[in-house]
């Protein structure tokens, strides 16, 4: 097949030239004291993202979210007037988690230690033997931590006096607000813990040069004809975010139960008005963990929570409007949850390998080429803050 | 269930030696099921039942899926079951052995076939 067939052009080079050509340092990828920076500069001021809007439906609602990076566990509930909020599942009085379960409907929450009762706003409403404290109750909420929503997407800031979500993520809040993800009623989820550091895991799934390697068998609808490598059709960058645009083969390599199986979900899909939406090839990445997908066969998050400079968790969901309304319609879905899973699992074992090299200290360098470009990209990201954050200790001390 | 019952619908009898294997409730217990087969036994339920799914969709989508039961929701758990294992034979191939142990490390928590399981 020639060029103009399959339509796929490499971003030049040199339109990427702004990142950078030189090798990245290694330490990154495994020091305790660069994970620490990390943890500090980037995900203590960052948005994370924690859940999606569809998993506290009604006034009551929660679901707890242990985020190892911030030491915190977080109560996530929809107060009586309709508001998300996110608070520290931890009781004013001496320190008490709340909330065992991982998720629920409850009009009030009680500590289980001395029975302070607290709203679904955070307030304190009732405490056995309150008068005998010498604090009042106003002082005594659940202490708030900021989460705001985009696409029906929830993300949390530690940092409260942080810019709102939506001026972070700049152009992007648009285009994710127009994927499947912003209509999704529900979710398939898999989660994986992983030997290896949140970027080394992360930038796997930055890049395509991997694909003809790890995915010959699976990765057939992205490589193949004039793109043995799979290689985005175009790269683009936001601030400390970034996108590309996934390129298909015009003449994909389905098997027929593959083909059988995809087509039983399209006019489902169809009538739902989530086929042909203007970003369903993107991929876009929200500093520094999270990407999202908008295939609408497929649209799936991704996050790589840190946990320690060679350990993260990887929690994957795939996103679906309306619940299963017929056979075809479950069947589908079963397979595109199963085919996208045995893709990310290949992908785990290199991974790992990738930690335990970089680790050894054999290294001092790695290296990036163009088509790594958003790997680059999300070192710099991290980099710069770090650096800074280093500075300001140096600068303290 | 009572002695005689019919597992499947009369018109898919012929997939019922897969039933007890195949048919499983959730999501996360098909993904295991695959992974706890012999590649002989996958290939056995792939060419009985993988030429069977556009005929056994058109029947079951011709039924309320949340009324499904009996020998109906057993032939929907099997069809779901065969998602997972037309990855593992048309897909994954020679790489199934290989990749299964990877797989599992993925854990499945939520799915939306399993709303209504018990």
């Amino acid at each position: 097949m020639d060029q103009a067939v399959s339509g796929f052009q490499r971003v030049p080079a040199e339109d990427l030239a702004w990142l950078g050509t030189d090798p990245v340092p290694a330490a990154p990828y495994y020091d305790p004291v660069y994970f620490e920076a990390e943890r500090q500069a980037v995900f203590l001021k960052n948005w994370i993202h924690v859940g999606h809007v569809c998993e506290v439906p009604e006034p009551g609602s929660f679901v707890r979210r242990d985020l190892e990076f911030a030491r915190a566990s977080l109560l996530i509930v929809r107060g009586r007037d309709g508001a998300v909020r996110a608070f520290h599942n931890v009781c004013p009085h001496r320190g008490t988690q709340l909330v065992e379960e991982a998720s629920g409907r409850q009009s009030k929450f009680s500590c289980p230690y001395h029975m302070w009762t607290f709203g679904t706003d955070g307030a304190l409403m009732s405490a056995p033997d309150f008068e005998a404290f010498h604090v009042e109750k106003k002082d005594c909420a659940l202490r708030e931590v900021l989460l705001q929503v985009c696409g029906g997407m929830m993300f949390v800031n530690f940092d409260a006096g942080a810019a709102p979500l939506r001026d972070w993520m700049g152009a992007y809040a648009e285009r994710l607000e127009q994927m499947p993800v912003a209509r999704a009623t529900t979710f398939a989820e898999y989660t994986y813990d992983i030997e290896a550091n949140w970027k080394l895991t992360y930038d796997n799934f930055q890049e395509n040069y991997h694909l003809r390697f790890i995915h010959p068998r699976s990765g057939g609808a992205g490589i193949g004809g004039a793109n043995q490598f799979g290689y985005p059709v175009s790269m683009g960058f936001e601030g400390p975010h970034r996108t590309q645009r996934i390129w298909s083969n015009p003449e994909p390599a389905l098997k027929p139960f593959q083909r059988a199986g995809a087509m039983r979900g399209i006019p489902p899909l169809a009538q739902a008005g989530l086929l042909g939406l203007p970003y369903e090839r993107d991929y876009l990445a929200f500093f520094p963990n999270l990407f999202v997908i908008g295939t609408p066969t497929q649209p799936f998050s991704h996050t790589v929570y840190p946990i320690a400079p060679d350990r993260s968790r990887g929690v994957v969901r795939v996103y679906w409007v309306g619940d299963d309304a017929s056979a075809s319609q479950r069947f589908a879905r079963e397979y595109s949850l199963a085919q996208i899973r045995d893709i990310h699992a290949e992908d785990i074992a290199m991974i790992e390998r990738g930690q335990r090299g970089l680790t050894s200290g054999a290294l001092s360098h790695i290296h990036f080429q163009s088509m790594e470009a958003l790997c680059r990209h999300l070192f710099n990201e991290v980099d710069s803050r770090v650096q800074a954050h280093l500075a300001r200790g140096a600068e303290a001390a | 269930m009572m002695q005689n019952e019919a597992l499947l619908p009369p018109a898919f009898a012929g997939l019922e030696p897969f039933v007890e294997r195949w048919a499983l409730p959730r999501t996360a217990d098909r993904a295991a099921r695959r992974s706890a087969s012999t590649p002989e036994e996958r290939e056995a339920f792939f060419h009985a039942a993988g030429p069977r799914l556009d005929e056994a969709l058109d029947y079951l989508d011709a039924r309320a899926l949340r009324d499904l039961e009996g020998p109906d929701r057993r032939l929907m758990d099997l069809m779901l079951g065969l998602a997972h294992v037309a990855l593992a034979v048309e897909i994954q191939g020679p790489d199934e052995v290989k990749s299964a142990p990877w797989r599992d490390r993925m854990r499945i928590v939520r799915s939306s076939a399993d709303q209504e399981a018990a």
